[in-house]
C-alpha cells in the first residue's frame, strides 16, 4: 500500500497472470492527450437518445418495428458508456469482469423476454 | 503524469490498478455492478408483465410527460460526461480538476434527483401512486429504485470530496473515485433503458 | 399499568407463541442464555470472544463461526422435522394444531436451505479455498466478516420469530396470496421478508468475494486448468450465486412493500398477479438448488481423488459438465410451476431444457466412479459419504427427470413424490456431501481428527435413516398424499406408510445426535494431527500445518500440476524447508468491530420493520449509515507482520531450516 513502491506496467501485471492465454481478456488502457473519447461518447449519447425520442414522438412507423429500434438504440448506448466511459477492457492483469458481464447481459435480456413470454399465458391452449 | 501514447502496453498502471489490493476491489466492483444489472432486470420483468395492468388508473400514455423526463435524461447524460472527464483528469495527476468534475457530477445528480421527486409529486396529485395500481407499483419501484440510486451516489460523491482533500490522489483514492464512476456510468446505462423501455414505450401506446 | 403494555405483550407474544412446548423452550434459552453469560464473566472470557471472534476478518475463524452456525441451524431445522413427522404418524392426535404445523414446515424448509446449507458451504468456502489456492486471504477481508455477521443477524431474526410474534407460516417459498396482508396479518411473513433479504444480501457478498478471490488471488502458475475442483465448484457457485440472488431480493422486497406500504404487486385487487412472484422466486429458486449442490460436487471430487490414491478422472470433462450445469440451470425455472398453465410450449420448452441437465450430471457420476475405479480406495467416513451419495443422488436425479415430464408432473406436483425427490437430492447430495467434507477438512480446521469408528456409527443411521424416510414417500406421492397436510383420513392406506417413514426420521435424529457425540468427544481426545497431512492429501491445503497460521503460507508456493501438493511430495519437495531469508513482511487485515456493528444495525432496522415500529428502524438505519461512513474514512485497515514474527512461529512449527 505504500505509495513509494514502484508502480508495474500493463504489460508486466499481464505477464504476470495465470491465465494470458485467454487472448480476449487482455486490458487495454485509453491514454490521450486530448479527452476525444469522452467527447465522442457525450455527443453519441445524445444523439442516440434524441434519436430515439424523435422516431417515437412522430411515430415514424408501425409500434413494433419502432419498439425494436428503440430498444436497438438504447442498447447501442449501453455499449458506449461501458466502452468509452467505463474503460470496460482495463486490469491490472486480465480482465476478468468482461465474462460475467457478457452473462449478465444475455441473463438479462433472457429474463425480461422469458418474463413476458411465460406471464403472457397466450402459448396455446391451457 | 504524462501518458505516453507510443506503446500503450508499455505504459505504467494507472495509480488505481498500481496497489494490488486496490485494484482487486475494481473487479469487485465490476461483480456488485453485475449483480445490480440483475436487480433492475428483475425490475423491468415485473414492469413488463405489469405496464398493462392499470386497474382504474391512468396509463402510460395519459402519465408521462415527456418535458421533465427529456430533461432528466439530459442532466444524467452530461453528468456521466463530467465524472468522465473527473477520471480523465485524474489519470493527469490534476486534483483540482478532478474535485471540480466530481462537484459537477454531483450538481447535475441532484438536479436530475430534484426533476424527478418534482415529478412523482405531480403524479401523487393526480392520485397516481402505487396504491392504484400494478402498473404504478411497478413503475414507482423500478424508476424509485434506480432514484434511490443516485441519492446514495450523491452522498458517496460528497464523502469522496472530502477524502480527497485530505488525502489527493493516491492509489486508495483513485480506486475509489474509479468506482463511483462505474457506477455512476452504470446508473446511466440503466436510465436509457428507463428512457426507453418505460417512457418511450408508454408512449407508443 | 400503562397503556401501551397490554399491546407490546399482545403483538410479541401473542397465543401462537403462547403453547406449551414453546414456553419450555424459552425457558430453556432463557436459562442457557444466563448460563452462557456467567460463565463467559467467570472465566474472563468477553475479550476474547471480542477481540478473537466477533471483530475477527480471518478467513479461517470466520469459517468456524459458519460452521457453529450451520450446526445449530441444522439441530433446530432437524428437530422441526421431527415435529413434523410426529404429527404425520399420529394423524388423529393433535400433537400440534393446524398453524402450528404450518409454522414449523414453513420454518424447516427455509432454515435447512438458508440457514442450514448455505452457511455450511460457506464454511467449507472460507475454511480451504484461500489454502488451495496458495492465498493468504480471500480478497476482501472484510466483507467477508460483513457476510458472515449479515447471514447470523438475519438467521437470528428468522428464529427469534419463534418466540416473539410468531413464526411465519406460508411455506418456505412463501407464495402469494398466502401471504397477503388480507390473508395472513401479523409479522411472521415480515420476519421471512426482512431476515431474507438481509441474509441474502451477506450470501450476494460472499459469491463477489469468492468470485474474485478465485479469479485473481491464485497461487503463480495456477491457471484455470490447474486448480482443484473444488476451486472449480466455488467459481462457478460464486457466479451462480450472482446471478440469482437479485431476483429473489427483488422478489421479497416487492412481497414487503405489499404488506407494509400498501403497493400491488401481488395481491388479487387492482391489477396484481401473484403468479409474478412464483416467476422471480424460482428464478431464484432454481439457480439456489445447483448452489447448493454443485459444492458439494467439488468436495466429492477432492474426497474421491484423495481416498482412491489416484488422479481425478477426466477433469476437463468435470470443468466442462460443471460449467454447462451453470448455464442450464438458468433456463429451467418454470419446472416448479408447470401447472400454472402457462402453456404447452412454454411448459414443453422448460421440461425439455430440465432433462438436459442430467447429462452433464451424468457425466460427473460416470467421472467420480472411474477414479475409484481399480484405485486403493481407503473408506474412510468422508469416502463413505461419498460412495453413498452416487447411488442416492441417481435415484433422486432419476426421480427429477420423471418430474420433469410435464404431463407427469400435472400429476406428481406437490405430492409427497416430490418431497421425496427433493430431500433425496438435498439430503443424499448436499447434506452428504457437506458431511463428508467436514470430515475430510476437520483436521486442517481444528487440528485433529474426528474419531472414525463414531463418525462411521454416524454414517451408517444416517444412510438408513434417509432410505427409511423417503423410500415411503415416494409411495405416499403415488398413493396421492399430498404435502403441507397435518392430518389424513386413517382410510386411505397412507398411516403404514407415514409410520415407517417417521421411524426413520428418528433414526436420522439419533445420527445427528452421534454425529454431536463425535465432534464434542473428539475435541476433548480426539488424535491431534502433527503433520498437517492426515489423508495423504493432493491439493495445497495439506501442505500447511493444522491449524494452519494467521498468515497462511510463509512464502506463497509456485504452482507446477493440477494435483500441486501431491506433484511436489511425488518430487520429494515440501513446504517444510522454509529458508530464513525467504520469509518476508506480510501485509495482513486488521481486524474490525464495523462488520458486527452492521450485522446488528441491519437486525435493529429489520426487527424495528417487521412490527412496524418507525422509531426503532430508524434507529437501525442511522447505525448502517454510520458504520459505513466509518469503513468508508477508516484508511488504517492493514497492519504488518514481522518476518521475525513468522520465523518464529515456523521454528516453532518445525518448518524452518537452520
Amino acid at each position: 500500500m505504500s505509495e513509494s513502491e514502484q508502480s508495474i506496467t500493463v504489460d508486466e501485471a499481464y505477464e504476470q497472470d495465470n491465465d494470458k492465454s485467454i487472448k480476449f481478456l487482455r486490458p487495454r488502457f485509453h491514454a490521450e492527450a486530448f479527452p476525444t473519447v469522452q467527447i465522442f461518447g457525450y455527443v453519441g449519447s445524445l444523439v442516440l437518445t434524441f434519436a430515439a425520442y424523435f422516431l417515437v414522438m412522430n411515430h415514424v412507423l408501425p409500434v413494433l418495428a419502432l419498439l425494436i429500434i428503440i430498444l436497438t438504440l438504447a442498447a447501442l448506448q449501453a455499449a458506449l458508456q461501458l466502452g468509452v466511459f467505463m474503460h470496460v477492457q482495463e486490469g491490472r492483469g486480465m480482465a476478468w469482469q468482461i465474462i460475467p458481464l457478457y452473462l449478465v447481459f444475455l441473463i438479462a435480456f433472457g429474463m425480461v423476454g422469458m418474463s413476458i413470454w411465460i406471464m403472457l399465458f397466450k402459448s396455446g391452449v391451457s | 503524469m504524462s501518458l505516453p501514447s507510443v506503446d500503450e502496453h508499455a505504459q505504467k498502471l494507472p495509480l488505481e490498478f498500481a496497489d494490488e489490493h486496490e485494484s482487486l476491489k475494481i473487479t469487485g466492483f465490476w461483480m456488485f455492478l453485475v449483480t445490480d444489472v440483475l436487480i433492475f432486470a428483475s425490475l423491468f420483468s415485473t414492469y413488463a408483465v405489469f405496464h398493462n395492468s392499470v386497474a382504474a388508473g391512468p396509463t402510460a400514455d395519459q402519465l408521462f410527460k415527456m418535458g421533465p423526463v427529456l430533461l432528466e435524461t439530459l442532466l444524467l447524460l452530461t453528468s456521466s460526461f463530467t465524472i468522465g472527464l473527473g477520471i480523465y483528469a485524474m489519470r493527469k495527476g490534476q486534483v483540482r480538476a478532478l474535485m471540480a468534475w466530481t462537484f459537477l457530477t454531483i450538481l447535475l445528480g441532484a438536479g436530475f434527483v430534484t426533476t424527478e421527486i418534482h415529478d412523482f409529486v405531480s403524479f401523487a396529485a393526480l392520485h397516481a401512486t402505487w396504491h392504484t395500481s400494478a402498473f404504478l407499483s411497478a413503475f414507482d419501484i423500478l424508476v424509485g429504485t434506480h432514484g434511490a440510486h443516485v441519492t446514495f451516489g450523491i452522498f458517496w460523491a460528497v464523502t469522496l470530496l472530502f477524502q480527497l482533500k485530505k488525502h489527493g490522489i493516491t492509489e486508495r483514492t483513485a480506486r475509489k473515485i474509479y468506482t463511483f464512476s462505474l457506477y455512476w456510468h452504470f446508473l446511466d446505462i440503466v436510465w436509457v433503458f428507463i428512457f426507453t423501455f418505460v417512457y418511450l414505450n408508454g408512449k407508443l401506446g | 399499568m400503562p397503556s401501551f403494555v397490554p399491546y407490546l405483550v399482545h403483538t410479541l407474544f401473542p397465543p401462537t407463541v403462547r403453547l406449551p412446548d414453546i414456553l419450555l423452550i424459552d425457558f430453556g434459552l432463557i436459562c442457557a442464555g444466563i448460563g452462557v453469560i456467567v460463565l463467559l464473566t467467570k472465566t474472563r472470557r468477553w475479550g476474547w470472544l471480542w477481540n478473537d471472534w466477533l471483530t475477527t476478518v480471518d478467513h479461517k475463524k470466520i469459517a468456524i463461526l459458519y460452521l457453529i452456525a450451520a450446526l445449530v441451524m441444522l439441530m433446530r431445522g432437524g428437530i422441526d422435522a421431527l415435529m413434523l413427522r410426529a404429527q404425520l404418524a399420529l394423524p388423529t392426535t393433535h400433537f400440534m394444531p393446524a398453524s402450528q404445523y404450518d409454522e414449523v414446515f414453513t420454518t424447516h424448509g427455509t432454515i435447512m436451505v438458508f440457514f442450514m446449507g448455505m452457511p455450511f458451504i460457506f464454511a467449507l468456502f472460507n475454511a480451504v479455498v484461500p489454502l488451495m489456492i496458495g492465498a493468504r486471504d480471500v480478497a476482501f477481508p472484510r466483507l467477508n466478516a460483513m457476510s458472515y455477521w449479515l447471514f447470523a443477524f438475519g438467521a437470528i431474526l428468522f428464529n427469534i420469530s419463534f418466540v416473539i410474534g410468531g413464526s411465519p407460516n406460508a411455506g418456505w417459498t412463501a407464495y402469494p396470496p398466502y401471504t397477503g396482508l388480507a390473508f395472513n396479518p401479523g409479522p411472521g411473513e415480515n420476519y421471512y421478508f426482512l431476515a431474507l433479504i438481509i441474509a441474502g444480501m451477506g450470501t450476494t457478498m460472499t459469491g463477489i468475494n469468492f468470485l474474485v478471490t478465485t479469479l485473481k488471488m491464485r497461487a503463480p502458475g495456477m491457471s484455470l486448468m490447474k486448480m482443484p475442483m473444488f476451486v472449480w465448484s466455488t467459481m462457478v457457485t460464486s457466479a451462480l450465486i450472482l446471478f440469482a440472488f437479485p431476483p429473489l431480493t427483488v422478489a421479497l422486497a416487492m412481497s414487503l412493500f405489499d404488506r407494509l406500504f400498501g403497493s400491488h404487486f401481488f395481491t388479487l385487487a387492482r391489477g396484481g398477479m401473484p403468479m409474478m412472484y412464483v416467476n422471480l422466486f424460482w428464478l431464484f429458486g432454481h439457480p439456489e438448488v445447483y448452489i447448493l449442490i454443485i459444492p458439494l460436487f467439488g468436495v466429492f471430487s477432492e474426497v474421491v481423488a484423495t481416498f482412491s490414491k489416484k488422479m481425478l478422472f477426466g477433469y476437463p470433462v468435470m470443468v466442462a459438465s460443471i460449467v454447462a450445469i451453470m448455464f442450464l440451470a438458468y433456463g429451467t425455472w418454470v419446472h416448479h410451476f408447470f401447472t400454472m398453465g402457462a402453456g404447452p410450449a412454454v411448459n414443453a420448452f422448460f421440461g425439455l431444457s430440465t432433462m438436459l441437465i442430467a447429462i452433464p450430471t451424468g457425466v460427473k457420476i460416470f467421472n467420480w466412479i472411474f477414479t475409484m475405479w481399480g484405485g486403493r480406495i481407503q473408506t474412510t467416513t468422508a469416502m463413505l459419504y461419498q460412495m453413498a451419495f452416487i447411488p442416492v443422488f441417481m435415484v433422486g436425479g432419476a426421480t427429477g427427470i420423471l418430474l420433469a415430464v410435464v404431463p407427469a408432473d400435472y400429476q406428481l406436483h406437490n405430492s409427497y413424490f416430490l418431497v421425496a425427490h427433493f430431500h433425496n437430492v438435498l439430503i443424499g447430495g448436499t447434506l452428504f456431501g457437506l458431511l463428508s467434507g467436514l470430515y475430510y477438512w476437520w483436521p486442517k480446521m481444528f487440528g485433529m481428527k474426528l474419531n472414525e469408528t463414531q463418525g462411521k456409527w454416524a454414517f451408517w443411521l444416517f444412510l438408513i435413516g434417509f432410505w427409511v424416510t423417503f423410500l415411503p414417500q415416494y409411495l405416499l406421492g403415488l398413493k396421492g398424499m399430498t404435502r403441507r397436510m397435518y392430518t389424513y383420513p386413517l382410510g386411505f392406506g397412507w398411516h403404514d406408510l407415514n409410520v415407517i417413514s417417521t421411524f426413520g426420521a428418528f433414526i436420522m435424529g439419533a445420527a445427528f445426535v452421534v454425529l454431536v457425540y463425535n465432534i464434542v468427544w473428539s475435541l476433548l481426545y480426539g488424535e491431534r494431527d502433527l503433520t498437517g497431512d492426515p489423508w495423504d492429501g493432493r491439493t495445497l491445503e495439506w501442505s500447511l500445518p493444522s491449524p494452519v497460521p494467521e498468515y497462511n503460507f510463509p512464502r506463497i508456493p509456485v504452482v507446477h500440476d493440477r494435483d500441486a501438493w501431491w506433484a511436489m511430495k511425488q518430487k520429494g519437495q515440501s513446504l517444510a524447508d522454509l529458508r530464513p531469508e525467504d520469509v518476508h513482511d506480510v501485509e495482513m487485515p486488521k481486524n474490525s468491530p464495523i462488520p458486527f456493528l452492521l450485522g446488528a444495525s441491519f437486525f435493529v432496522l429489520g426487527f424495528g420493520m417487521t412490527f412496524a415500529w418507525w422509531p426503532i428502524a430508524i434507529i437501525g438505519f442511522v447505525g448502517i449509515i454510520l458504520c459505513l461512513l466509518f469503513s468508508g474514512f477508516d484508511y488504517n485497515d492493514h497492519h504488518h507482520l514481522k518476518a521475525d514474527a513468522i520465523r518464529q512461529t515456523e521454528a516453532t512449527l518445525g518448518r524452518l531450516q537452520g
